[in-house]
């Protein structure tokens, strides 16, 4: 990712490339959240009775997750930009660690249904549960590798990369939004 | 004044010429393409499988697959410019041999071969026809390691051959391969190899980026100043001795 | 190539080529009748696709040396040997299992040689741009002293044109251009043949010239 000069008047944070995935990405989930309320409103008793064998503990529990995580990689951001290198790398740290969580709770989710004979095949809800969820959750593990740059960025070079950390943020927000649209479509709305 | 990129040129306008072949012969010559129904009455997979423009298609399939190859190759010479590692090029290369078979002429030709010869029970028939669409609208993993190369190659190059928002663009063309993999499971709905999530929004996104990455390796190529060429240690003016670049690969 | 030769002599098993014109009965007799001769062109030809490889990567390496403004034609060379080793190994395999078990079902083996034919004639195509290739990157060779002679390529473009009718035969049934016709099989085979003992001398020749030459980019 390219190193923005940190010139006093920046019009955005980070890469100007990275807000035109982020954008681009929010588009086409937006695009996958209209079919999916087309294709329920087409069956709703089939999709609201799948509904119902979602691990709804589990989900709200993520949710939290991925908020407290994004909440340390903000404080990060913001500290890495006050240049307290030291307290940016502990935040990120500690953002990295909650992020990690949520894939960990994912396996705990996904394992039992599907032990238990919920699959994608199964109905055309599950379908699209696992291939969104899933695709998110390819999402959340490529960010927490790009966090793990950023935090190895920030510890060993010599002038830490900002826009880099911005970047980074930008994208990790954008996950966490992301997550809090399907939680409400897939596990709340009834 | 000769161009002396000219054999970059060649083989870039040989890719648009090759599209318009594949196009038509998946399109308008045997419809193979929008893809038809999983779910689609029997006679009527019948008679699709034993139409003779399925033969014509194979056979022009046949003929110009192999400017495949040179599509790819005009990647391949971009990721070379890249500061990155040499593994992006190799990742590409091998998955470009895999997925030309796997996903372009395998397919082809399991619909020719259901025209070829008539006589054939239904159910083969159904097994060619599905053979057929899961293979190419189904190939995943090859063109999944393309994409991800290329993009990755982008977006790590510090030469900025090409635009960083292209290789983002490139990611989501990895994942709408991902996003192929239900076909292997539904046979109707949304998720089908027809089905609006694995497909149509596939193609939306599909066609964009294969006009927009010529676009932009067109620009590339024009822009290559003539000093980074691999044939510029010939026009260097200093009296190297008849010395050729070492081997990198 | 020694492979290839032999692989030749034991060709008459295919020789002449099955008409596509049989039907399954007829197809699955002859898997039936022939399988000792059949499985053993099957596991030469798996042997012997792998063997022209190295004659093409050969080439390969010596396209990279011409100097040419990048290393485009050179790639698509490599690609394109792959792809066509690949069709023409799944062709035997496709031979192979229909002899494999000869009392299956007399349409499958139908269709396994079918299947296998396709995937024969398959290889033409990527044979015609790797000749186009090698021949577009003699052409456009800027140095004074090319790694190629010039007729080189056109012996190219004229064994690349050669093929192209080949391309055809799943059209036809019948005729010089179906399968076993003199166009698409015999010409075919001849012309490929040709191509490859000629390469072969052409390669011999550059690189012993190669000499002191550092060798180029790939």
């Amino acid at each position: 990712m390219t190193a923005v000069a940190t010139t006093a008047r920046r019009s955005i944070p980070g890469a100007p490339s990275m807000w035109f995935f982020v954008i681009g990405d929010l588009i086409i989930f937006g695009c996958y959240f209209v079919a999916y309320m087309y294709y329920r409103g087409q069956d709703h008793t089939l999709f609201l009775h799948s509904q119902a064998r979602l691990n709804l503990d589990i989900g709200a529990i993520n949710t939290i997750v991925l908020i407290t995580s994004s909440l340390f990689v903000a404080l990060g951001t913001a500290a890495a930009r006050a240049g307290t290198v030291t307290d940016a790398v502990r935040l990120f740290g500690i953002g990295l660690g909650f992020g990690a969580a949520f894939p960990l709770l994912k396996l705990f989710e996904y394992v039992p249904e599907i032990v238990g004979g919920v699959t994608p095949g199964t109905n055309l809800f599950f379908m699209f549960y696992f291939v969104m969820t899933g695709m998110h959750l390819c999402h959340v593990l490529l960010g927490l590798v790009v966090i793990s740059f950023v935090i190895r960025n920030l510890r060993t070079a010599p002038t830490p990369n900002i826009s880099l950390a911005e970047t980074g943020a930008t994208y990790w927000h954008m996950v966490d939004l992301l997550w809090l649209v399907l939680f409400a479509l897939l596990y709340l709305m009834r | 004044m000769k161009s002396k990129k000219r054999d970059q040129w060649i083989a870039f306008w040989m890719v648009p010429a090759f599209f318009n072949v594949f196009g038509l012969v998946f399109v308008p010559l045997s419809w193979m393409m929008p893809p038809r129904s999983p779910n689609a009455p029997e006679p009527q997979m019948i008679s699709f499988m034993q139409s003779h423009n399925l033969l014509i298609a194979c056979a022009l399939l046949t003929l110009v697959y192999g400017f495949a190859p040179v599509g790819n190759s005009i990647y391949l010479i971009q990721i070379k410019r890249m500061s990155v590692s040499p593994v992006f090029r190799y990742t590409l290369m091998v998955g470009s041999i895999t997925g030309a078979i796997v996903g372009m002429l395998f397919p082809m030709f399991c619909f020719g071969l259901g025209a070829f010869r008539s006589g054939y029970r239904p159910s083969i028939l159904l097994m060619l026809y599905d053979f057929g669409y899961l293979a190419f609208i189904g190939s995943l993993g090859c063109f999944c390691i393309m994409w991800m190369a290329f993009a990755l190659a982008i977006i790590l190059d510090q030469n900025n051959v090409l635009p960083k928002w292209l290789g983002y663009y490139t990611l989501w063309q990895y994942v709408t391969e991902l996003m192929a993999a239900p076909v292997w499971i539904s046979k109707s709905g949304p998720f089908a190899w027809n089905g609006l999530m694995t497909f149509w929004f596939a193609m939306a996104l599909y066609v964009p980026w294969q006009i927009i990455v010529y676009v932009c390796i067109y620009r590339s190529i024009k822009n290559q100043p003539d000093d980074e060429l691999e044939s510029a240690w010939l026009h260097q003016t200093s009296p190297a001795t008849d010395v050729r670049p070492k081997a990198t690969a | 190539m020694v492979l290839f030769v032999v692989a030749y002599l034991l060709f008459p098993i295919f020789w002449p080529p099955l008409s596509p014109t049989l039907s399954p009965e007829e197809v699955a007799a002859f898997f039936r009748d022939n399988t000792t001769g059949i499985l053993g062109v099957v596991i030469l030809c798996n042997l012997i696709a792998g063997s022209l490889v190295p004659l093409f990567a050969v080439t390969a390496v010596q396209i990279s040396r011409v100097t040419t403004s990048s290393s485009v034609f050179t790639y698509a060379y490599i690609l394109c040997v792959g792809i066509g080793m690949t069709a023409f190994i799944l062709a035997d395999y496709c031979w192979g299992v229909a002899a494999f078990r000869p009392d299956r079902d007399p349409q499958l083996i139908s269709l396994l040689n079918d299947m296998a034919w396709f995937f024969f004639i398959a290889p033409v195509g990527t044979v015609i741009v790797q000749c186009l290739c090698f021949a577009l990157s003699v052409y456009l060779d800027e140095h004074s002293e090319p790694i190629f002679p010039r007729w080189v390529a056109h012996f190219n473009i004229v064994v690349a044109a050669l093929l192209v009718p080949s391309a055809f035969t799943v059209l036809f049934k019948t005729g010089p251009l179906a399968w076993d016709g003199a166009v698409s099989f015999t010409l075919r085979l001849i012309v490929f043949a040709v191509y490859v003992v000629v390469t072969f001398l052409v390669l011999l020749r550059t690189v012993n010239r190669q000499g002191a030459d550092r060798v180029a980019l790939v």
